[in-house]
């Protein structure tokens, strides 16, 4: 057996798969041949490449990341198990300590100082500061979740998505924000992030048209999937040109075409 | 894994703890950047819990999870091309083993690695490290079994010639070709 014969052999019979009469003929050659030998020892030499360990805050970026995924299907899905309570209480640990949060949360301290303070002098006009305060927090939600949108890191990005899905109604520079993750941010998993919290906010046709534009532009076949699906279940029949524009691209990968022809089925 | 597919969000717990490790070796093996590994190692995560559906019931899950693993860089390359593929700092420490002998081996392994072409080294790693068959890669790559066998073959060979002339060289004149070869240092290089 030559050097070019074992060439097709020698992966099988390295990692054991490889049949017993094969291995005979192997070895033989093995014993001949130096460099055969070689290529042998270098692959067992491979086991001393040490194992690393991923660091501890990894499992609890993936725990975070679990949590942010339940509670944004809860809050969807308006179940009646006890998830949703347990996943804002933990949100509410996670974004005080993230420095965007410790600015929203000393601010929210000061204006309750200061409602506070004018409860006692003015206690007639409880009721306009009580709705005034609420306002102030909503808006500050609202800023804090902006500033973590264009946060240099993706997870950083990512909760910041995941803080717009508390709010009702967002305010339309976030709404605007969120659109624009969508289509521009470099991470996959922000924009299929973005692109969930979105859809809490069908009812505006200004998102409806930024899903279907965001179609043309993404090159991440996971995202055009997710977008697809989207517009499926928004039963969206003015996203059908934009789907057919979609499969006419000849560089479209095939599962994607197939799932926008799905969807133009289901629309038409 | 197909609790986890039927919705059961804990489960994927299990298979984090199972899975982390194996994926962040062959991302940093692949990409010798700690940092960036972790983050595909989230992405792929993230991508089994949104696309656990499209997992098939009775199929390999370790095939499925390095598709969707290769799937995660590929995506990610697309946007950033890699900066630190030869600098050395940013490769993963060298851990103590049981001599100095075999620590400078390692050493030496884990340069040539390095060296080696992206695609021949993910070939090596999937089927030495990540216990993928040769019919598991060529599904996974898209190719003929056959051509996997080769391209095992060809990485071993090459990362042979490269080790054996690295163990030739004086550690000062490896240190300074190494620098020869790296690219200019970039920072900023987050997901």
């Amino acid at each position: 057996m030559k050097c070019e014969q074992i060439a097709g052999l020698l992966p099988d019979y390295l990692q054991g798969t490889v049949p017993s009469e094969r291995e005979k003929q192997i070895e033989e050659h093995l014993a001949e041949c130096a460099e055969c030998r070689d290529d042998v020892a270098i692959w067992n030499k491979l086991v001393l490449l040490p194992t690393e360990q991923p660091s501890l805050a990894s499992r609890e970026r993936f725990d975070a990341l679990l949590e942010a995924y339940r509670s944004g299907r809860d809050d969807r899905a308006i179940t009646s198990s006890t998830l949703p309570r347990r996943a804002s209480f933990w949100d509410t640990f996670r974004w005080m300590r993230s420095p965007a949060g410790a600015v929203a949360w000393s601010m929210a301290l000061v204006i309750l100082g200061v409602f506070a303070g004018s409860r006692i002098n003015t206690s007639d006009s409880h009721q306009q500061d009580l709705a005034a305060m609420h306002s102030e927090l909503t808006n500050m939600r609202q800023l804090v979740a902006l500033s973590m949108l264009q946060e240099q890191s993706a997870s950083g990005r990512l909760e910041g998505v995941t803080w717009t899905r508390r709010e009702g109604q967002l305010d339309p520079q976030v709404l605007s924000a969120l659109m624009h993750t969508l289509r521009y941010d470099p991470s996959v998993d922000v924009r299929l992030a973005a692109l969930d919290a979105l859809s809490r906010h069908s009812g505006q046709p200004q998102v409806r048209s930024s899903v279907a534009d965001a179609l043309q532009e993404q090159q991440s076949p996971l995202v055009q999937v997710a977008l697809i699906d989207q517009l499926v279940e928004w039963r969206d029949s003015q996203a059908a040109p934009h789907l057919q524009k979609l499969r006419q691209d000849p560089n479209l990968n095939p599962t994607v075409r197939q799932r926008a022809d799905w969807a133009i089925s289901k629309l038409n | 894994m197909l609790q986890v597919r039927n919705g059961a969000g804990e489960t994927l717990g299990v298979l984090f703890d199972r899975y982390q490790t194996p994926l962040f070796n062959f991302y940093c093996r692949l990409t010798g950047n700690r940092s960036l590994s972790e983050d595909l190692v989230q992405e792929v995560f993230l991508r089994i819990l949104r696309y656990r559906q499209s997992y098939q019931p009775g199929t390999p899950f370790r095939a499925w999870i390095y598709q969707i693993a290769r799937n995660a860089r590929i995506d990610h390359f697309r946007k950033t091309r890699p900066q630190t593929e030869l600098e050395p700092e940013m490769l993963p420490p060298v851990l103590p083993t049981d001599s100095a002998q075999e620590q400078q081996e390692a050493a030496l392994l884990n340069s040539a690695l390095m060296r080696l072409p992206e695609e021949k080294r993910e070939v090596l790693l999937l089927s030495r490290f990540q216990e993928l068959k040769c019919e598991e890669i060529a599904r996974l790559v898209g190719c003929e079994v056959t051509t996997v066998r080769v391209r095992i073959h060809r990485a071993l060979q090459e990362l042979r010639q490269i080790f054996r002339q690295l163990e030739r060289t004086p550690a000062q004149s490896r240190a300074a070709g190494a620098a020869q070869h790296l690219p200019p240092r970039r920072l900023g290089n987050e997901v």
